[in-house]
């Protein structure tokens, strides 16, 4: 049996019976953990550090987390909250901020797809939630990410109603383009380009679905309206400005480029000057 | 119980049109005095909003997600079929339906497959005005390709991530509607109950996620897009918080529940690596068409692959099955993966996964032309594994998928309660005991966008629906059932946590109702199922409160739910007293190991009436029978 | 449809502003070291130089208003992107650290509101030694003219003068190092290989532009102005 540790701040540490342990093996880790609790949006949050000492280098990150959660559970303490659902990196709930990288460490990476093996024995890890005034915290690492859909809502689709589609080989789209478009329609809407962005700017997200519909002869014909309205919300949720930063690209899972943010600002000016 | 399927006269080519013929519409204006609720925001789910509001109804929509575009058919890979016939390879819709058929082991109901393979080229056509970026040839003309075996190419696909595609289509056009007024959008609520008065569905009640509040919400009809239940077998490639939940509340309501023994199982995933294993990925099928699957010969053969010399390589698939090889169906490829595991030939530090060995593929083609082929697949299982695929051969083991099973639903896509429409994977209705690769998608699409917005309106328009408030009796029985179930989950307070008991209920699954089933089996499974379950509702403990975000909380009520439809399942694969489709009986097998169907006798749908949980489940089945006018029932035979 | 002003007050319409204004401030800066260089021509170059832009006359008060403008523009925006910024993200990281890889942070990008606010209060001062300081008068080519050129070394002798001058032109160096990638990228700049060329090309120009202001105060306060590259200055 490996005693838990548990402790409120980092120097007053409780020593806590462990249940029983998961597979034992000769590569188990110890591993420092300083995580964000808040209890809701209202309430202001702290750090508590954990100390997890049967960390397997096959984890998932977040299946660390769940071994984290069992014990406090057994121990009678509140589990943390964090964002999942997939664990396989498509649907864009989990958005963990990790040592201050948006999804850990890794490169095309989100962090329910991060391995344990990323980590040594005795690391700390500190693990924060997603921070911009846009995504209010609900519960420690559980953010409000509506914003996002409210861009959405502002223009991010092609006004076809249920039926009344042409022939879908009527139109033909150059390889090229419908490349294009995909690159930018892989966004899963994870949220990590704001959290990793220093002005907390949400101009990825909303450039990759401006790119990907802009780019179809799909989403010509409201594509001024698209651009106008997408950006005013944006704007309108708080997020802040576009810097150049290219933080975005860098945590994003999926790999969207910059180049997003230059076709929504490219798609803007074509907007305002053709009106 | 009589259940009537409503499937229209006629030949089978014409029925859904005369269906169209003679079903009664409503006019804008009063369209306009009609609330849907719409639960779940999967393909069914969004399609069916959008559809509904861009008709004219008010439409309440809910999910569990923080938005709807998380919902768990975002991560379908493969594609999606249509009987376009763009190839040129003799497709059809008869084709379509034909396989469809046949694929479901004749266990699904001819007119409404008919239906699906109709509607599934203006599926495609819907996608792509929406800007689904499917793949394309350079002439800019939509591709296709050939996908789980099937003889035409009919799969139209984006990259890997077809359901993402698909979904933020219909996502997209549901905030369309959000934005128009037209549909009511809540995010993190799940339905735990559904109000029935008058014998219709006239609403449900929510609980909020966030702030933990009980919420009623009246309607005129409502629609089921709530998903498959193979969480429950804790492991499966479903999502977390895919769950059975909102479908079994509302059989408990009175909705039957059909076929819930057809479970598809999935071979190629990634295997178990240890206890915290939350979750398992899926890898394409398509692994098989160059990796080899074998074990070693002799048990316990813990020695490194490459260290196990060719004779002492057991390749089972290639000796079973010489002329399919390592490409037989998935149920094929998973129950052999059991057996020879079962048998102790199992390799990796659990023994539970076997070699797909890509060695000779990479000898004959050349590293290039394998990673160019699957270097994405190689670098995932890389990354999960820690293990190179190119040097050594894979790892790999079944793993649940997708659950044929579900509500029971008349041709309309409306379950035995009036009112209460079921659509996508939720329902029983289109892949019988087996499901085709891209089909999936295809089923959930053609019931949100061309299935459920006619009937819905046939039914309104052709039911009396007084006006209900919600502060009738029924809703308040039903907030107050489901508060009472929180609270006694709350204080019981006992010491093993809500995964633990998911953990242990989804072994006895596995290992009795899973890949492979005996009456012996699944006897004793259903003891175990009863024990477990009676001391879950002793033991658990279940953290936090109810009146703020606990996810603890939502997976205990979840996996109350799935306590039951556990013995459910095995009642279900116990009465089915053949082999058929995902259902092996170990009973019915030739003696060369080939599923036996029995269609004399088990040509029908087993639809489950609940009537209580009493330390066992109470419940009574009800049969449709199958009738075959169109299709000539066939024995597979893969040798 | 939001009309230019409103659209210019959009964080699409604001950056590329800025994208513009800035550019437009890299040729100021590029001319203005021009001319600073005048001070190694012949003994009357610079002050003929400055001579001959005062008596433009009304061109040179257009500039000047433009540039006043384009200034006023450029430190606005950037100011606001700040502001905008910190109430973007009222609670900050305990821990951050950029991710690496495609991403442009760097000492450079995280200090455009330092650099740029240091070099804003610079201009004031820098405005006032130069352009509004008292000079000697000359006989250029039969003109009266100011000793421009005077007053430039007598000023970089002082070592405060000197050693400050280099410092700011160490931060313009540094805003420059990614404000001139940034400002192309602002302007829509897409491909990715365009994109790397102008980065690299953008920290390339930044360096030899703070290297090339920066030489003129070390070198007048090292040779006290009596260097062989500078004629004309009486040596005490």
């Amino acid at each position: 049996m490996i005693p838990v540790r548990h402790a409120v701040t980092a120097s007053t540490e409780k020593i806590i019976q462990p249940i029983e342990p998961t597979i034992m093996s000769s590569s188990d880790m110890t591993i420092h953990l300083k995580i964000w609790r808040q209890k809701n949006a209202e309430s202001k949050g702290r750090f508590e550090t954990y100390t997890l000492d049967n960390v397997n280098e096959h984890m998932s990150f977040l299946e660390m987390l769940d071994v984290l959660n069992e014990e406090l559970i057994e121990n009678g303490d509140d589990p943390v909250e964090f964002d999942y659902d997939c664990r396989e990196g498509i649907c864009g709930s989990c958005n963990l901020v990790i040592n201050g990288r948006a999804h850990g460490p890794k490169h095309m990476t989100a962090v329910c797809q991060l391995h344990m093996r990323n980590y040594s024995d005795g690391d700390t890890v500190v693990i924060e939630p997603a921070r911009a005034a846009a995504f209010p915290v609900i519960k420690d690492l559980v953010v409000d990410r509506s914003a996002f859909d409210r861009i959405i809502e502002a223009g991010g689709y092609v006004s076809v109603k249920t039926g009344s589609a042409p022939e879908a080989n009527l139109i033909p789209v150059p390889q090229k383009k419908a490349n294009q478009a995909f690159d930018y329609a892989t966004c899963i809407g994870c949220g990590a380009c704001v959290a990793a962005c220093p002005n907390s700017s949400a101009s990825l997200f909303t450039g990759a679905k401006i790119g990907h519909l802009n780019k179809l002869p799909q989403g010509q014909p409201e594509k001024q309206q698209r651009v106008l309205s997408m950006v005013a919300q944006m704007e309108k949720e708080g997020f802040g400005d576009c810097s150049n930063y290219a933080e975005c690209e860098a945590v994003c899972p999926v790999g969207i480029s910059i180049s997003a943010i230059a076709e929504m600002r490219r798609e803007y000016l074509k907007a305002l000057f053709d009106n | 119980m009589k259940l009537d399927s409503k499937v229209p006269s006629g030949p089978l080519e014409e029925k859904w049109d005369r269906h169209l013929k003679d079903i009664k519409l409503l006019s804008p204006n009063n369209k306009r005095k009609h609330t849907v609720i719409v639960v779940g925001t999967g393909l069914a789910g969004a399609s069916a909003a959008a559809s509904l509001a861009e008709l004219g109804y008010n439409v309440k929509s809910f999910c569990i997600q923080d938005s709807e575009r998380r919902a768990h058919s975002i991560a379908a890979q493969g594609g999606i079929n249509a009987a376009k016939n763009y190839p040129n390879d003799g497709d059809s819709i008869w084709r379509l339906f034909y396989d469809t058929i046949k694929g479901g082991d004749y266990r699904s109901r001819e007119a409404n497959v008919y239906r699906l393979a109709q509607v599934s080229n203006e599926i495609i056509d819907q996608a792509v005005a929406q800007g689904v970026p499917f793949a394309r040839e350079y002439s800019g003309l939509l591709d296709n390709r050939s996908f789980g075996g099937a003889q035409v190419s009919r799969t139209f696909y984006a990259r890997g991530q077809t359901g993402q595609q698909l979904l933020l289509g219909a996502y997209q056009a549901m905030m369309k509607m959000v934005h128009a007024g037209k549909i009511e959008n809540h995010t993190r609520k799940e339905m735990l109950d559904l109000v029935v008065i008058d014998g219709k569905a006239r609403g449900i009640i929510t609980r909020d996620l966030v702030s933990g509040e009980m919420e009623k919400w009246t309607g005129d009809a409502v629609v089921l897009c709530t998903g498959g239940y193979g969480n429950v077998f804790y492991l499966s490639t479903n999502a977390k918080n895919a769950n059975v939940t909102a479908a079994w509340r509302c059989h408990k309501r009175g909705a039957t529940f059909a076929n819930p023994c057809y479970v598809q199982i999935h071979p190629t995933c990634i295997p178990v690596s240890g206890d915290y294993q939350s979750k398992l990925t899926l890898m394409s099928e398509s692994l098989r068409n160059d990796g080899r699957v074998w074990v070693p010969r002799e048990k316990g053969d813990k020695r490194k692959p490459g260290s196990i010399p060719e004779h002492e390589r057991f390749y089972y698939l290639e000796e079973k099955y010489p002329s399919f090889g390592n490409l037989v169906p998935r149920d094929v490829a998973s129950r052999n993966a059991k057996i020879v595991t079962d048998e102790g030939m199992g390799v990796g530090a659990t023994g539970k996964a076997v070699y797909l060995d890509f060695r000779d593929a990479i000898k004959r083609d050349g590293r290039d032309a394998i990673e160019a082929k699957y270097g994405n697949l190689f670098d995932m299982y890389e990354n999960i594994t820690g293990e190179n695929p190119y040097k050594e051969p894979m790892r790999i083991f079944p793993a649940v998928h997708y659950t044929m099973g579900g509500l029971w639903v008349d041709y309309n896509l409306m379950s035995n309660v009036p009112g209460l429409f079921v659509a996508g994977e939720a329902n029983f209705s289109d892949h019988g005991a087996n499901r085709l690769g891209a089909s999936a998608l295809m089923q959930g699409l053609a019931d949100g966008y061309f299935v459920i917005p006619y009937t819905i309106g046939n039914y309104i328009a052709d039911t009396d629906l007084a006006a209900v408030d919600s502060n009738h009796n029924a809703f308040a029985e039903a907030v107050s059932n489901s508060k009472s179930q929180i609270d006694k989950l709350l204080n019981i307070n006992g010491d093993k946590s809500v995964i633990h008991y998911h953990r242990e209920l989804g072994k006895i699954m596995w290992d009795k109702v899973g890949i492979s089933r005996s009456r012996e089996g699944m006897s004793r499974a259903i003891e175990d199922i009863r024990a477990l379950r009676d001391e879950f509702w002793q033991n658990v403990r279940v953290p936090g409160e109810a009146n703020y975000y606990n996810k603890y909380l939502e997976f205990a009520c979840r996996v109350a739910d799935y306590f039951e439809l556990a013995e459910l399942m095995a009642l279900d694969a116990l009465q089915r007293e053949e082999s058929c489709g995902c259902h092996l009986r170990e009973e019915y097998q030739s003696e060369e190991g080939e599923a036996l169907r029995n269609d004399e006798e088990f040509s029908y749908v087993a639809a489950w009436e609940f009537l209580g949980v009493n330390g066992k489940l109470e419940t009574t089945m009800h049969k449709e029978e199958l009738e075959f006018e169109f299709v000539e029932l066939k024995q597979r035979s893969y040798k | 449809m939001p009309s230019f002003i409103e659209a210019a007050q959009s964080q699409v319409g604001r950056k590329i502003l800025t994208g513009i204004t800035g550019l437009l401030l890299v040729f100021f800066i590029i001319f203005h070291l021009a001319g600073n260089l005048t001070i190694f021509g012949d003994a009357d170059a610079m002050n003929r130089y400055s001579m001959i832009l005062h008596n433009l006359g009304w061109p040179l008060w257009i500039a000047r208003i433009g540039l006043i403008l384009v200034f006023a523009i450029h430190a606005y925006i950037g100011i606001s992107i700040w502001w905008q910024k910190r109430k973007a993200r009222p609670e900050e990281y305990d821990v951050y650290s950029s991710k690496g890889g495609p991403s442009k942070q760097s000492l450079s990008s995280r200090s455009m509101a330092f650099t740029g606010v240091i070099l804003l209060i610079f201009l004031f001062f820098h405005i006032n030694t130069f352009a509004l300081g008292d000079t000697e008068t000359v006989i250029i080519d039969g003109q009266e003219a100011s000793d421009l050129k005077t007053l430039v070394i007598e000023t970089f002798q002082n070592p405060l003068y000197a050693f400050g001058y280099t410092f700011v032109m160490i931060l313009l160096g540094a805003h420059l190092g990614h404000g001139i990638w940034s400002s192309f990228t602002s302007l829509t700049m897409k491909s990715k290989k365009l994109s790397s060329s102008i980065y690299s090309i953008g920290v390339i120009l930044a360096v030899v532009l703070a290297l090339a202001f920066i030489f003129i105060p070390l070198y007048i306060f090292f040779t006290g102005g009596c260097g062989g590259l500078i004629s004309g200055y009486d040596c005490v």
